[in-house]
Order: C-alpha cells, then sequence, then structure tokens
C-alpha cells in the first residue's frame, strides 16, 4: 500500500498570482525532480501556468535564490542533469507584485 | 516683539537648533541614529515616487524624523477609495492631486522640511532630471512598467533604491542597487531586473482596485521602506563599502495570512549580486542614458499592454437596457413564484464570490470567473491531489453540470464588474458545449455591473 511506503516528496510555495493561479498557497509534489523539469511538470499539472505566471518568477529552494538561467543550475549544454530537488526540500515560486 | 538674542548664539554653539533637540529628542538618544545620524537626515533629500498606500506612510515618517527635502511624485488625485489606505489623505482632499493633498498633512505634521511637489506621473522623457537632485528613490508606485523604469534610472544615476508593493494581504520589499555603484562593477548592489529579469504578463497583473488591498498590510510595507531609508541614509548612502561585507540583498516577503507559529509571517529571501547578464547593472548592459532619453525603450510594451477584451461577435452581446428589459417581466414572476426552474434565462454572475455578496440580481446564479479558468490535470502527478477526477483525465467541472441542469431552452446571460471577465467566460460555456450548437443563446451584458449601474440602476453597489 502507498500509505504504508509513501512517495518521497518536496513542497512547493506559490506566491501572489502562482497561488492564484492554482488555487493552492501550497502543495506536495514527488522528489526527486530535476531543476530543468520542474516548469515542464507544473505547466502539465497547471496548463497556461509557464506563460502566464512561471516565466517571471523568482524561484528559490530551501530559501537560496536559484536562477533557471544559469548552465550550472539547470545542466542544461553541459553533462551533468544540474540541480535536483531533493525529497524534503522547499521550493518557493514567487512572482513579482507590482501593485502599491 | 525684539529680537531673540539667544538665536544667534545658538545656532553658533550647537549643531542642531533648539526646536530640533526637542523635535527629534525620542531618535536622537539612540546610539543608531545619535547627532550624526540627525545631520545626515537633515542633509538628506529623498524622493516618493507614488503618493498611494506606500507613499503616504513613507513620507509621514520620513518627514517626522527630519529628513531634509522630500520630493513627492504623483499624477493622480484623492479618490474616496484610496482613504482606507493612504493616511496622509482625508475626506476633506478628496478631488485634491494626492501631491497638494499630501503636502498639506506633511506640512503640518513638520513644517522645518523642504517640500516638493512633481504633480505628474514618472515617464523615459523625465525621469533622469527628477531624480538627479536626491539622494535616495523609494518606488511606492504601482505598476510593473514603472517599477522598471524607476529602478533603470537608479542604477543609471548611482541612486539607491528601496523598492516595496502590496496587493490583498501580501508584500515584497527590496532594496536595490545599494552600494549604488556603477553599472559593470560587479560590486554594487542588485536592481529591480537583476530579482525579475522578466515582468509578470499583462494577465496575471492585478491592481488593488481589481485584487483588493488591506490598508494595514500596504502600510506596514510603506513603513518598512521608512525604515530602511533612515537606516540607508544614517550609515550613509554613498558607501562604497562592497557587498560582500554587508547583509546579502533580501527580498522580504510579508503575509498577512498566520502561519504555524504567527498570525503574520516574514520571509526572507537571500539574493545574490547583480546578475552577470543584467539589462542595465551588469557590464553587458544594453539600457543607457542615451537609450532612456530618446525614447527607444518603451516599458509599456516591454511589461505587455492588456487590450480591452473583444472576444465576441455583437449578436453574442445584449447592452444592460436590452437585458433589463428582456428580464423585467419574468424577473418578477420568478420572484412571487419562487418557481426558478421555470424561468426562460438563467443570470451567470461570474464576479467573484465576495463581490456577488456585495450586492447581485435576485436570481443569479454565482460562478466565479477564477472558478472558470481553472484546469487542473490529474496526471497522478500530485502526491497531495485530493480531486477527483474521472478516468479518462479529463473531469467535467461543477459549473458545467450545474449549467447543463437548466432547462435547454432558456438563455444564459453573462454578467461581470466591468465586462470583460463576462466575455471570455461566454467563450468558455460555448467550449464546453453549452450552447447546445447554436440552440441555446448566451450572451454577454456589456459594461457589466458599472453600465447597469449607470443606465438602469445606480444604486447598484459601487465598490
Amino acid at each position: 500500500m502507498s500509505t504504508l511506503n509513501p512517495t518521497p516528496t518536496f513542497k512547493i510555495l506559490y506566491f501572489a498570482s502562482c497561488a492564484t493561479f492554482t488555487r493552492l498557497p501550497f502543495e506536495s509534489l514527488p522528489a526527486p525532480l530535476s531543476l530543468r523539469d520542474l516548469f515542464p511538470t507544473l505547466e502539465k499539472r497547471y496548463p497556461g501556468m509557464t506563460k502566464r505566471v512561471l516565466e517571471s518568477c523568482a524561484v528559490t529552494v530551501n530559501l537560496e535564490y536559484v536562477d533557471l538561467e544559469d548552465e550550472e543550475v539547470t545542466g542544461k549544454g553541459t553533462d551533468g542533469e544540474g540541480m535536483v530537488i531533493k525529497e524534503g526540500d522547499e521550493v518557493a515560486l514567487i512572482p513579482p507584485v507590482s501593485s502599491g | 516683539m525684539a529680537e531673540d538674542p539667544t538665536n544667534i548664539d545658538t545656532e553658533q554653539k550647537w549643531p542642531l537648533d533648539p526646536e530640533e533637540y526637542k523635535r527629534y529628542g525620542r531618535q536622537l538618544i539612540m546610539p543608531e541614529i545619535g547627532l550624526q545620524g540627525q545631520l545626515n537626515l537633515k542633509s538628506s533629500s529623498v524622493l516618493i515616487v507614488g503618493v498611494g498606500g506606500l507613499g503616504c506612510p513613507a513620507a509621514a515618517y520620513l518627514a517626522g524624523a527630519g529628513v531634509g527635502k522630500i520630493g513627492l511624485v504623483d499624477g493622480d488625485t484623492v479618490e474616496k477609495s484610496n482613504l482606507h489606505r493612504q493616511i496622509l489623505h482625508s475626506t476633506a482632499t478628496v478631488g485634491m492631486s494626492k501631491v497638494e493633498s499630501a503636502i498639506k498633512y506633511l506640512t503640518s505634521l513638520n513644517p522645518t522640511v523642504k517640500y516638493v511637489p512633481h504633480i505628474a506621473h514618472v515617464s523615459t522623457e523625465t525621469t533622469l532630471d527628477l531624480f538627479t537632485p536626491y539622494d535616495l528613490v523609494l518606488d511606492c508606485t504601482d505598476t510593473p512598467a514603472s517599477r522598471y523604469l524607476i529602478s533603470d534610472t537608479c542604477v543609471l544615476l548611482g541612486k539607491p533604491l528601496i523598492s516595496a508593493s502590496a496587493l490583498r494581504i501580501d508584500g515584497q520589499l527590496m532594496i536595490l542597487n545599494y552600494p549604488p555603484l556603477p553599472p559593470g562593477n560587479s560590486k554594487g548592489g542588485p536592481c529591480y531586473r537583476c530579482f525579475f529579469p522578466k515582468p509578470p504578463s499583462p494577465e496575471s497583473v492585478t491592481s488593488c482596485g481589481e485584487g483588493g488591498i488591506l490598508g494595514p498590510v500596504v502600510g506596514v510595507m510603506g513603513v518598512l521602506q521608512a525604515l530602511e531609508a533612515i537606516k540607508l541614509i544614517c550609515a550613509g548612502i554613498n558607501s562604497e563599502e562592497p557587498v560582500e561585507s554587508r547583509d546579502r540583498p533580501i527580498l522580504h516577503i510579508f503575509s498577512g495570512r498566520p502561519g504555524a507559529t504567527s498570525p503574520f509571517q516574514f520571509r526572507a529571501i537571500p539574493f545574490r549580486g547583480r546578475k552577470s547578464n543584467c539589462a542595465v547593472c551588469s557590464s553587458f548592459a544594453t539600457i543607457t542614458k542615451e537609450s532612456l532619453t530618446s525614447g527607444s525603450l518603451d516599458y509599456q510594451k516591454f511589461c505587455g499592454i492588456l487590450n480591452p477584451v473583444t472576444a465576441l461577435r455583437a449578436e453574442e452581446r445584449v447592452s444592460v437596457e436590452d437585458f433589463a428589459e428582456s428580464i423585467s417581466k419574468p424577473m418578477t414572476e420568478v420572484r412571487s413564484a419562487k418557481r426558478t426552474d421555470s424561468r426562460k434565462y438563467t443570470v451567470v454572475d461570474v464576479r467573484e464570490k465576495v463581490q456577488f455578496e456585495l450586492g447581485n440580481l435576485p436570481g443569479s446564479i454565482n460562478i466565479p470567473y477564477s472558478e472558470l479558468c481553472h484546469v487542473t490535470r490529474s496526471d497522478n502527478v500530485s502526491m497531495s491531489a485530493q480531486k477527483e477526477s474521472s478516468k479518462d483525465g479529463q473531469p467535467t467541472p461543477a459549473w458545467v453540470t450545474t449549467l447543463s441542469k437548466t432547462s435547454p431552452d432558456a438563455s444564459i446571460y453573462v454578467i461581470c464588474r466591468l465586462g470583460n471577465d463576462s466575455q471570455l467566460a461566454v467563450q468558455k460555456m460555448k467550449e464546453y458545449g453549452l450552447g447546445k450548437g447554436s440552440e441555446r443563446f448566451i450572451a454577454d451584458i456589456k459594461g457589466g455591473f458599472s453600465s447597469w449601474r449607470e443606465m438602469v440602476d445606480p444604486t447598484f453597489p459601487d465598490y
């Protein structure tokens, strides 16, 4: 039974317009997940989310900012698979809030 | 009256006026401020861009603390809907320019500060000249375009920037371009573009007018801007101490929502320095003073322009007057007989539930636009997903089921606040086959409740 052997997960926090889009403040997703697969995974779950909110988001893993354009982070163009989100990690998606 | 003989003496004898020792006494005795800090404040100048929910509290505390010169920039006039959060304005100043209204209040608070009015919105033609005479800038505006423009200008002029924002019960705060070193110097502080290189999509941008804002939330963020400004001025604005030896740049996130251990939450997201390929502050910068003033940079375009929605054909839309006429008779019958199922039409109000509860049409049903748009695929990706799903992956949304149960020959009229969401909602309904070919008439009510109030029922709540 899956309840006896729960699948490992990480926690993802949705801020501002991300939370509006997902209608959740946070949820759990299966770990491990390569960081470069984060947006595609979310896009599958919430169609349209990449263009609407993800592209402008700051992304943090365990309260550390990660640059998704950085090749070392994503492993794009290198042999490695880049950074991996591990079980128990906390990922946050922070879109800019511009009103005031 | 004779001249006060002590006046000249005290000016020479003591660094501050006697009145200033009294006025600032409570902060002067703090080691964090002291005499030097107060003198720094007195000789400093701060530009506050936007005199709204953020700018009002920020300006009040900076004036109170004795900043020498405060510039205020805003092109708007005071509206009644501003008053629950924009604490410098009052019922008596509704209709006055925000800048003048603010200066009126600030002058009575502290007449020794020099206030400089700039009654206009910021634009690429004006920012360089406007910002130049000031030591420090506070971004208290409310659009993505102004945030990028203000940040770029501060980088190009070497001014530190304290940027804050708020929506609903959430806020953000950042200290940018500090130390304010020239573009290309990696020891300078990051700018707004380093944090958010890509602007938010225009569809995702919500204003306080649309999304709502709680006074104390935006107030907290504005007060924090003033606090950071005071600290920065007392520490010396033009300090060139490299960023590494200070606390790292931080994105502060405030949430008025209760957390596990507190009725509200602050999160601090440490940031690295300048982004190595930043368009304005890196050594690969493409934005210059020249490109700013030449008008080759279009910040509105960069942030995307949301065109007014014209999603439907003319025959899919009805005016509020025609709608009022077509519902007037059946509506009274329905109300007296309470037989909602025998109606020949259904009115769907797609405003969010809280707005629906502020006032609605009798017999209308509420299907919030956010519910209409919410699509989740059940790919078994989520471990926490508790939603039901059909075997083929695409569950029928509950609202479709609800509307399918209405009489198939009953027209559906869709109404919202302004007449944009209602058009998109009509499209969605048709996508789900509720139009039954074109058997059933589904239409949007042009201009929504805004027009309804104007043309039909002036008492309908205006919020």
